[in-house]
């Protein structure tokens, strides 16, 4: 029996609209992605390519007009069913042109009030987020100690302060905050950039959520700190059965700890299946960007022979002009003679070319 | 609803638009509507300094007493003693404008020296600062103002300067408490490991980029300000001294009148106030909109 | 052999953390040693890499060498000329000759100036190249760290991690110093553009003679582009040597423990960590800890029977030679 899906990303587009070139950023193109309860997704991808933006679009953190303009978000736990995105089509209204989407007609007012009490009692309690710059969200006036504590107070059934800082002071522990006692008391500032983003772990997890989104979680740690936070993840995962949306850059942490990946590129999904065949750069077939993004880990062989990792050519894409075809057309090494015109002129579907594993690639659909 | 239109579907252009382009058209009229009030005080005040009036504002017509608006010559009428309104409501932009001049320069100045110096220098000055300016805060500004009067004369330019110095701490708090949140960023200290010197972090960095815009309202707001208290004031007899026209006085000279249904020659300089200051709100409005590039 | 463009002599740099008037009357502040007495130098050509766990001081480091925070004693020379006792104003030359990429992603950017303003004001800040002269440098920076020229007219809070990680790339190499304090450079940016950062830095290397220190928490980026490497605990370095040897024969019990617990993709299940799941003999500032003070973690230290010589004020380890231009700072160095 397939165990249900917590999170259902459907068709998820969130766009921004820039006034001085009077053109859309087109971050996030139709994605679509499910999480089942208890797993852990990893999305990888290029700088740039929407993961942050899909995973704020989820939680209904994107400020920017016009923000989400077309898909579904479906949340469900312990048998409550919500559904995290307003009906579109009671807000927005798009007009094509050459299959692009060239206008948008939003009620961005009534868009946010009706997210705002969407996510009441959801954002913070049920799903919490680990940002990807700490600093930034953590407020610089609060102390540390009094943030997890607040959170604790708001998110669990804690009501007592006392309980709430024992409880602030646990969480700092499992992350591996150093005297946590003096850190308790110390405001943002006053901690290195490790600190903070432990911090923020700390407080994201001490609301105890049973959907958790991780951007970037570990990229300010050193190693050992690295491996005691993987494991406390994936503790978290193994006991309480957190599900997980892991965004990161260290395809190493991505393959410890996910059981599905999807690769992002340009605002779309690129590939999309167990982590252990995607990542795995023996597993064939492949798609051509997982491959060269593959190929620029630097390795033992880099390391050993002094040889500097290769990075893929080109240049990363731009949102605002996304191409017709593939999103990675003008990088891509693979493409064959009988597929060029279809790779330049035609978007490969997100196909599925084995059970639970799909790609979008000319070289791989029919 | 709001529309966002891209013209084709392929964008070639990415250099900037000028910013009447891709303006709100809201934040154009606003902006807009206020630049004509300042033009027509100023012009007022050129004509006004020129003296390229109608008529002589202060020369007495018995003839022509309480002329309605319309009358032959006099396109908004005469008041009491037969003195022409229009000459008299141009030349009344003098009674506020130099002085208003005088409470912004002296409330910005110093509010912005005193609040970078406890923001960026901060500790014993920003203690002191603090203090002196709530002691300045608790002191009720109409009395100051008062003693000021009565101490030296009831000139609009002392009043001013009162005002001005009332708003320091105003400022200086606002500027403060900026500076003290963005010191939490370290883009400050990035700026200075780049080779800035302080000067340019402050001026650029700090004010211009980061509280042009509280400055701006705050000048927009200190002139709306300037004349509201220059007219209070004259209507009650402390500011501008007769037979000098400014607005209030010509209000409260005209309002002995309006019962009697001679109501022109205290509604046109009502209206001169209302619009003026509605101008100068709208234009700091207009100016934050378009410079910030968003609403807030 | 080229001269040492920075030397670093017995920095120190402690933080205090008031807790009011009472403790502070009775001298019971707590002091935080961010920085405990540390020496390195860099030469001309050279990049040195600063690994160590996360809050042990490497950006404090950074930030000393650069002047944005006053040290508490040690001395800082850059090109023989002593920078931590410089006025602000004979510091400003030294400027251009040494910038810093911070690690932070918004640090170095103004939220209220676009891209475009923050890359002209770093063009600009010691040259006047004109107009023309700015745009060009302009498009040369975003073409070596792979940025769009669409982003110009963004600001900071439009872009996206990796964007800013690489705004920021470029300011610092915008001035055209001659060393560079890279805080983790890497951080936020993908597989392939981490590669292509650290190419770059590698090619102005070669072709224009910068000089590096290297903070990263990626080890194998720091051994691939490090001629030596420093690894620092709580404030004090532990070990330094070559890049390669440091790696393959970590001498201190700290140095292999860190090389040791890099997340590794392919074990995927119960790969074994180092110290056992869950033990972390934790640090704690308000208990200070005597002698050395990787102590509470150390295993060696475990399975020697806890020799006193760890814990005795007296004799904390000290950074000696070892040879083959390697030191240590361990009672008990690992063979
Ligand atoms: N408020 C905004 N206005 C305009 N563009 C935006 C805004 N927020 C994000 N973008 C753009 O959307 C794109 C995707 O951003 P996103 O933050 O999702 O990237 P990401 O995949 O998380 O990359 P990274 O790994 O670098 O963090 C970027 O090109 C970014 O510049
Ligand atoms: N302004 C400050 N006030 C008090 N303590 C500080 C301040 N800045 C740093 N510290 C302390 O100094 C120590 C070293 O911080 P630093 O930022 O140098 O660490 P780091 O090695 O860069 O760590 P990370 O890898 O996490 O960035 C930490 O214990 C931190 O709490
Ligand atoms: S569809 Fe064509 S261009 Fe795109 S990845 Fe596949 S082969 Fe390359
Ligand atoms: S001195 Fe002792 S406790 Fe410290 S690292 Fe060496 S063996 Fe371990
Ligand atoms: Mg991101
Ligand atoms: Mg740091």
């Amino acid at each position: 029996m397939a165990v249900e899906p917590v999170l259902t990303i459907e068709d998820l587009r969130t766009y921004f609209y820039s006034r001085s070139k009077r053109a859309f950023i087109r971050s996030v193109d139709g994605v679509g992605l499910q999480v089942r309860r208890g797993e852990t997704l990893g999305i990888v991808g290029e700088s740039g390519s929407g993961k942050s933006v899909t995973a704020l679009s989820v939680i209904g953190l994107i400020d920017a007009e016009p923000g989400v303009i077309t898909g579904r978000v479906g949340f469900r736990v312990n048998g409550t069913e919500w559904s995290l995105l307003p009906s579109i089509g009671d807000h927005v209204s798009l007009a094509e042109e050459d299959g692009r989407i060239v206008e948008v007609v939003k009620d961005n007012r009534g868009w946010r009030r009706k997210v705002d009490r969407l996510m009441h009692g959801v954002r913070g309690r049920e799903i919490s987020m680990i940002f990807q710059n700490p600093r930034v969200s953590l407020n610089p006036f609060v102390t540390i100690g009094s943030q997890v504590a607040e959170s604790v107070l708001l998110n669990t059934g804690i009501r007592n302060r006392r309980e709430a800082a024992e409880k602030a002071r646990y969480w700092l522990e499992q992350v591996r905050m150093d005297s946590p006692g003096l850190r308790f008391a110390q405001y943002p500032g006053d901690l290195s950039g490790g600190m903070c983003q432990r911090a923020m772990i700390a407080m994201a997890l001490s609301s105890e959520p049973s959907l958790l989104i991780a951007d970037e979680p570990t990229t300010g740690l050193d190693s050992t700190i690295q491996s005691k936070i993987v494991e406390l993840l994936d503790d978290l995962k193994k006991a309480v059965g957190v599900t997980t949306v892991l965004i990161s850059h260290d395809i190493n942490v991505v393959a410890r700890l996910s059981d599905s990946v999807a690769v992002m590129y340009g605002g779309t999904v690129l590939e999309y299946g167990p982590a252990d065949r995607v990542l795995s750069p023996d597993f064939l077939p492949k798609h051509p960007y997982v491959e060269a993004l593959l190929e620029s880990i630097p390795s033992e062989r880099h390391i050993k022979d002094g040889l500097l990792p290769r990075a893929i050519e080109g240049e990363v894409l731009d949102t605002v002009n996304a191409p017709r075809g593939c999103r990675f057309f003008d990088r891509c090494h693979r493409i064959t003679n009988g597929i060029e015109e279809k790779c330049r002129d035609l978007e490969p579907d997100l196909a599925e070319i084995s059970a639970g594993h799909q790609m979008r690639c000319w070289l791989h659909i029919g | 609803m709001k529309r966002y239109t891209q013209r084709s579907s392929v964008v070639v252009e990415f250099s900037d638009l000028p910013f009447w382009k891709k303006a709100d058209r809201r934040d154009l009229f606003y902006l807009g509507f206020g630049l004509l009030v300042l033009t027509m005080v100023l012009v007022s005040y050129a004509l006004g300094s020129l003296e390229w009036l109608p008529y002589d504002p202060q020369e007495i017509d018995l003839d022509m007493l309480m002329a309605p608006p319309g009358t032959e010559g006099h396109l908004l009428g005469t008041d009491f003693m037969g003195r022409d309104i229009l000459s008299r409501l141009v030349l009344g932009t003098q009674a506020y404008f130099l002085p208003g001049l005088l409470s912004i320069t002296i409330a910005l100045t110093l509010g912005s020296l005193v609040g970078v110096l406890s923001g960026y220098w901060g500790a014993g000055f920003d203690t002191a600062a603090t203090y002196l300016g709530n002691l300045l805060d608790s002191f009720p500004r109409l009395v100051f103002i008062l003693l000021v009067v009565a101490a030296f004369k009831p000139d609009i330019y002392y009043i001013m300067v009162v005002v001005g110095i009332t708003n320091v701490p105003v400022v200086s708090l606002l500027i403060r408490d900026k500076i003290l949140s963005l010191k939490q960023k370290t883009f400050i200290e990035a700026a200075k490991a780049l080779g800035l010197r302080n000067r340019t972090i402050i001026f650029r960095h700090i004010l211009w980029h980061n509280c042009r815009s509280t400055l701006i309202i705050q000048a927009t707001l200190g002139m709306a300000e300037a004349i509201l208290i220059e007219s209070s004031l004259s209507y009650l007899g402390f500011g501008v001294q007769e037979p000098t026209p400014s607005w209030g006085n010509m209000v409260q000279a005209g309002s002995n009148y309006f019962m009697q249904g001679q109501f022109w020659s205290s509604t046109a300089p009502a209206l001169a106030i209302l619009v003026t200051i509605m101008g100068f709100h709208l234009l700091g409005d207009g100016l934050n909109y378009i410079l910030e590039g968003k609403r807030s | 052999m080229s001269k040492a463009i920075l030397d670093v002599k017995d920095l120190k740099k402690h933080y205090s953390r008031s807790r009011g008037l009472v403790s502070a009357l009775r001298g019971r502040d707590v002091v935080i040693p961010a920085i405990d007495g540390i020496s390195f130098y860099i030469r001309e050509n050279e990049t040195m890499g600063l690994v160590g766990e996360s809050g042990c001081g490497k950006t404090t480091v950074g930030r000393s060498i650069m002047g944005l925070t006053p040290i508490t004693s040690g001395q800082v020379l850059f090109d023989g000329e002593d920078l931590s006792v410089l006025p602000p104003s004979r510091f400003l030359p030294y400027r251009r000759q040494m910038q810093m990429i911070f690690q932070d992603l918004d640090a170095a950017l103004n939220p209220k100036m676009r891209v475009r303003s923050i890359l002209r004001e770093a063009v600009t800040v010691f040259d006047r190249p004109g107009n023309e002269g700015v745009d060009r440098r302009i498009r040369e920076l975003l073409d070596q760290v792979n940025l769009k020229e669409s982003k110009l007219t963004s600001f900071p809070h439009e872009l996206s991690g990796g964007e800013k990680r690489r705004v920021g790339i470029a300011r610092a190499l915008a001035v055209g110093a001659r060393f560079l304090v890279a805080d983790e450079p890497t951080s936020a940016l993908d597989v392939s553009i981490q590669a292509q950062i650290v190419n770059l830095l590698v090619d102005l290397q070669r072709d224009l003679g910068l000089s590096y220190l290297f903070i990263s928490h990626d080890l194998r980026i720091v051994e691939l582009i490090s001629h030596k490497v420093a690894v620092m605990y709580l404030g004090k370095i532990v070990e330094m040597g070559l890049a390669g040897s440091i790696a393959n024969r970590p001498l201190h019990p700290y140095t292999r423990m860190l090389w040791s617990s890099m997340v590794d993709g392919r074990s995927l299940e119960g790969s074994p960590s180092p110290g056992g799941r869950g033990t972390w003999g934790s640090l704690d500032f308000e208990r200070p800890q005597a002698g050395c003070r990787f102590a509470s973690r150390c295993p060696v230290y475990r399975d020697r029977g806890r020799p006193a010589v760890c814990t005795d004020p007296s004799t904390e380890p000290e950074l000696l030679d070892v040879g083959r231009a390697r030191k240590v700072a361990c009672h008990f160095p690992l063979q």
